[in-house]
């Protein structure tokens, strides 16, 4: 039936030719619909360019027939097929004295032709031409391609034109004249910028569709630069109170609603102007309330605009009233049906939580049905929601909810980033060591690979610091390693995942005592056999094989190495990559030295080490004094110098590293070859320096120098390294400065990196794709960047969360925090004051089971069930427990935390949002806390938690841990 | 702004693409089959909304449309709110509509430059500069009529007949 009717409209069109439309365009249609391959349509379409092109370079064509084959060849381009050889013929006719000629040539142009084509400069000048023409449609045909075709060099050929179209007496053709003034600024700001007054101008035109138009540059002008349009706020609010009262004509109404799109583009332009602007906010209360009380949320469009006054309402500077109404749209968006106002309303929550958290807890239900909803945009949605709203309470059912989805999907892309954000998340919140280690474990077992080396870097370093108390490091490696010896016999492990676990074998596995030697290294020569291909995993096997060997001897206990370890360093010896042997060159030397030295330079647990660096190099003065007194050159500083330095007289095997990293190692190699003799001196300062990728001269020094005894007292006074106005290795072009103590506490943070380092490692990581980065950039974690730290996190020196010393955190976690993260997160450091050692047993954490953090379940329908269990039971044991008066504590805290930060210029009685402290140390004392009415608020809220209801009172206390 | 406008049918097979910044031919062809294939994944009755940074970068969306065998699709990022993008969906459906009364894939195929035009005057440069769809037909059919009347002119004269 279908069928018949497309071909009756067929013949329909058929008979009637349409204005350009030949039987022929309609066969090739025909026949391209009916190809049954695509083999069958290339051939049919191949066909078809053979016949334009013959016919487009024919002399008999005639012109109007030549606008056919035009239209056939954008339709053959449209298709995927080079139509070039068409170009020419299109921008011929954009010369046509024609208007449909002409028009017709143009939009070939536009489609066809990128703005840095050699073509344009053909149709520049027909362009011009046509900007003064006396037909504005053909003035409109040319500022459409202007909009398209004009760059960067080519704007100062139309734009005089283009400014005095502005005010052409066709609306129309002043509409577009603003757009395209818009495109040259997007392309060329400075070309335009002297013209800018003219966007404010036409917002008075007297055609609404002009003033619509001037509305979209004003947008972007006023995001780039806020305080230059402050000015214009009240014309902004006259204009929408104006199309809110349907002063404009009537053919702008939409489904009965006044010009909804000028609404909305006028909403998002308030939203920017009184973004964190009590002033200018106070503006615009009125009319925003007065555009949601008229809102229809019958239709589609009514319910846009509700929603961009919600956006709008979460950027101004909050006001409790409209705050209120947003919440209420909130909660109709959510109890639609419509999975889009669903979407809408689960991207609206995720907003308004900025300014008042407490929103997210009326919705607890809402949002576990759109978590569970089939439709995948919006689940993603809510897991953007999630993400903004994880706090040290809700971390592990939000972060294994997003692991269950994340082995869920297919999608490379979301995976990663989701991968992302669970470790992010678990970095920053986990409260228990176990939990954290089997998060990450599941995050590497099944996105290893997708997620950025950099993780697993960190992953090791956390492992390597231990998050603080002595006690607590050693139960975190112990559990990482009894977790990984159980999970690394498993197929298809990331090659990532892989070498972390063999990393912590290396460094920890025989640490606490309960594994043998023996045991381990079988374990890993296992694992090297198992993964034979992948040369990265074989040479952390081999660096952990002798790690282990070396705390053997160090510890004085016989060494036994194993018939299959054995046979793997044969094998490696032999190997074709010459950092696998050198590995298992340097494996056998460790074997054959004394207990004394391997315990120098393969110190048991040397992460921690603190490295004493003599940046001034002066154990070298005498050295150099010397060589300068015989006529050598003097010291070139690095920026100075080429390539010529290298030559200088390095062993051949310096080249290849001094091409593989990005960074300068030129000062440190300087000292070394000249002396070799002193150099094993330098050891305990050498091996923590090695997690910068430089590599031969650590092995260098380190290797054959390690029979030398190893003078103690000759040390760190004299040898050591000075890094004064020495260019830092890693990191920036930054200096580092000239008081021994920083450069010793900058050092330090990378002397804690795990032991990776250990001496043979260093070769290969100019090599291997390993990166140290997330360590260089920790140690150049910016002024600023503390500063934020500590307003998020409450400080360098509170121990918050019992886990990151906050000026330690990863740096990820730093960079991704904005403005929109900063309340969740804020949250995290506030039960700091209660237990600052361990996380706080807020009311919720006790309703959590430890079966469910051991073994993280993969069934989300059991979860919530155990969820629903545990806040039912959570009430009564919280009122009966020692820990309550401490709870009360961190609920106080963390509702005085839930406010947004602002910055509290004004009284800070007037309302809620203002009480919010600027910093930390404020937000520590609730006491102190000035809002009255939030204190009381505080305490009602606290009671009611107390007694397991929510404060809303609508819903049962379901999600509590999710949602509180 | 809007990035890109794609109307495709069920197959697959676009019918009108349009990018508002330049994108060589393979790369579209690559972006039409990606869209395709989301579109394809996506389940009746769910939301119009996908969000495509994996396609186009971030904060990328994309907004998607079923008429008839048509797929009408929007590119755009955060300077757009997707309910309204969806309603500017049904001005263009609407638009179309009432050009070609009671609009169907092929009339977007033997029209496509008519539906450019009518899309011209909605979107330029990636902003929407029209959004009131009597006003855009008024538009379109004041310059086709004088792209007839021009074209009467040429038929009028000898040995430019098509």
């Amino acid at each position: 039936m279908e069928q018949l009717k497309t071909i009756g409209r067929e013949l329909a069109m058929g008979s009637q030719g349409g204005i350009g439309q030949s039987k022929e365009f309609l066969d090739l249609i025909k026949s391209i619909g009916e190809a049954r391959s695509k083999a069958e349509e290339e051939r049919i379409v191949k066909r078809e360019i053979e016949t334009l092109k013959g016919r487009l370079s024919s002399p008999n064509s005639t012109k109007y027939k030549l606008k056919e084959y035009l239209i056939r060849l954008l339709y053959v381009e449209m298709l995927g097929h080079d139509a070039s050889f068409g170009y020419i013929h299109a921008v011929k006719m954009t010369h046509d004295e024609n208007l449909l000629l002409k028009r017709t040539g143009y939009l070939a142009v536009t489609l066809f032709l990128n703005d840095d084509h050699d073509l344009i400069i053909l149709i520049v000048n027909t362009i011009q031409k046509d900007l003064k023409s006396d037909n504005f449609l053909v003035v409109c045909a040319a500022l459409n391609a202007v909009c398209k075709l004009i760059n960067e060099e080519t704007i100062p050929a139309v734009l005089t034109q283009v400014v005095e179209l502005l005010d052409h007496h066709k609306e129309a053709v002043r509409k577009k004249a603003v757009m395209a003034l818009h495109r040259f600024y997007q392309k060329s700001p400075g070309s335009v910028s002297h013209l800018i007054s003219n966007f404010r101008k036409k917002l008075c035109d007297n055609d609404p569709g002009v003033m619509g138009a001037s509305l979209c540059p004003l947008f972007e002008l006023i995001t780039n630069d806020v305080d230059m349009y402050k000015d214009l706020v009240a014309s902004f609010v006259n204009i929408l109170k104006q199309v809110a009262e349907r002063k404009l004509p009537k053919s702008y109404d939409y489904h009965q609603m006044p010009a909804p799109f000028i609404q909305i583009k006028l909403l998002k332009i308030l939203a920017v102007l009184g973004n964190n602007d009590k002033k200018t906010s106070e503006q615009m209360y009125t009319i925003v309330g007065d555009i949601m009380k008229k809102c229809d949320t019958a239709s589609n469009i009514g319910n846009a605009i509700l929603y961009e006054c919600i956006c709008c309402i979460s950027s101004l500077y909050p006001s409790p009233k409209l705050l209120e109404a947003a919440a209420d749209a909130v909660s109709k968006f959510l109890r639609c049906d419509s999975h889009n106002l669903k979407y809408l309303g689960i991207d609206a929550l995720s907003q308004l939580i900025k300014i008042g958290p407490e929103i997210a807890e009326q919705h607890q239900l809402a949002v576990i049905d759109c978590l569970e909803d089939p439709d995948d945009s919006l689940k993603r949605k809510t897991f953007e929601l999630l993400y903004k709203m994880t706090k040290s309470s809700n971390v592990e059912v939000i972060v294994d909810r997003m692991i269950d989805y994340m082995i869920s999907i297919n999608d490379n892309h979301y995976k990663t980033e989701i991968a992302s954000r669970c470790v992010e998340l678990a970095e920053q919140f986990a409260s228990s060591n176990q939990w954290f280690i089997l998060t990450m474990n599941k995050v590497f077992e099944h996105a290893g690979d997708l997620v950025n080396v950099k993780v697993a870097h960190n992953l090791m370093k956390l492992i390597a610091e231990g998050f603080g108390e002595d006690d607590d490091a050693a139960e975190l490696r112990s559990f990482a390693v009894e977790s990984y010896l159980r999970i690394m016999g498993e197929p298809k492990l990331p090659s990532v995942f892989l070498q972390v676990i063999c990393w912590v074998l290396g460094e920890y596995g025989t640490a606490d005592g309960k594994h043998s030697a023996s045991y381990i290294t079988g374990k890993l020569s296992d694992m090297a056999e198992a993964h034979s291909a992948d040369d990265t995993v074989r040479a952390y096997a081999v660096s952990a094989l002798m790690k282990i060997y070396a705390f053997e001897i160090a510890a004085g206990r016989p060494v036994e190495v194993l018939p299959e370890c054995q046979s793997l360093i044969g094998e490696m010896l032999a190997s074709h990559s010459t950092d696998l042997q050198q590995r298992a060159y340097e494996l056998q030397a460790v074997l054959s030295i004394n207990a004394h030295t391997v315990k120098e330079i393969l110190p048991m647990d040397s992460t921690h080490n603190e490295i004493e660096i003599d940046g001034n190099l002066s154990f070298l003065d005498g050295y150099v004094k010397k060589s300068l007194e015989k006529g050598a050159q003097p010291y070139i500083p690095a920026s100075e110098r080429s390539g010529a330095f290298n030559i200088s007289s390095f062993k051949p095997h310096e080249d290849h590293e001094s091409t593989s990293h990005g960074l300068r190692f030129e000062a440190y190699e300087l000292p070394k070859l000249p002396q070799p003799a002193t150099i094993p001196q330098v050891l305990p300062a050498s091996m923590d320096l090695i997690p910068v990728p430089e590599s031969s001269y650590v092995s260098d020094i380190s290797l054959p120098s390690a029979p030398v005894p190893y003078s103690s007292d000759a040390g760190p006074a004299e040898l050591k390294l000075r890094l004064d106005g020495v260019q830092k290795k890693w990191g920036r072009p930054t200096f580092s400065s000239p008081s021994p103590s920083t450069v010793n506490s900058e050092v330090k943070v990378q002397a804690e990196a795990p032991q990776l380092s250990s001496v043979s490692d260093s070769n290969s990581k100019s090599r291997s794709t390993m990166s140290y980065d997330s360590r260089k950039t920790q140690v150049e974690i910016s002024p600023e960047k503390q500063k934020l730290a500590a307003s998020l996190f409450g400080g360098v020196s509170s121990k918050s969360e019992g886990r990151h010393p906050s000026g330690q955190r990863p740096s990820k976690s730093q960079y991704q925090l904005s403005d929109k993260h900063r309340v969740a997160k804020a949250a995290a450091p506030d039960s700091a004051p209660v237990k600052p050692s361990k996380p706080p047993p807020d009311l919720l954490d006790l309703g959590e089971p430890s079966v469910a953090s051991v073994t993280p379940s993969f069934d989300p329908f059991k979860q919530l069930e155990g969820l629903l269990d545990l806040s039912h039971e959570a009430p009564p044991v919280n009122g009966s427990t020692a820990t309550q008066a401490p709870d009360f504590m961190s609920l106080f805290s963390d509702m005085s935390l839930s406010a947004p930060p602002t910055d509290s210029t004004s009284d800070p009685f007037s309302n809620m949002g203002v009480e919010n402290g600027k910093t930390a140390s404020q937000m520590e004392s609730p006491v102190s806390s000035k809002g009255l009415n939030l204190k009381e608020a505080l305490q009602k809220d606290a009671l009611v938690r107390q007694m397991g209801v929510t404060p809303s009172g609508q819903n049962p206390n379901l999600f509590m841990d999710l949602l509180g | 702004m809007i990035r890109g406008v794609i109307i495709m049918n069920d197959k697959g097979k676009p019918r009108l693409v349009k990018f508002y910044e330049f994108q060589p031919v393979e790369k579209q062809q690559e972006l039409i089959r990606s869209i395709y294939k989301i579109l394809c994944s996506r389940a009746d009755n769910v939301s119009n909304f996908v969000k495509a940074d994996s396609i186009f970068g971030p904060d990328a969306r994309l907004v998607y449309k079923t008429f008839a065998t048509l797929y009408f699709v929007f590119i755009f990022d955060a300077s757009e709110n997707e309910l309204a993008v969806l309603d500017l969906m049904q001005v263009l459906v609407e638009t179309l509509d009432k050009c070609f009364s009671n609009v169907c894939e092929l009339d977007v195929v033997f029209n496509f430059k008519k539906v450019h035009t009518i899309l011209d005057e909605i979107i330029l440069g990636g902003q929407v500069i029209e959004t009131s769809s009597t006003e855009v037909v008024k538009a379109v059919e004041e310059i086709s009529k004088l792209e007839n009347k021009s074209n009467s002119i040429i038929s009028s004269i000898p040995g430019w007949q098509r």
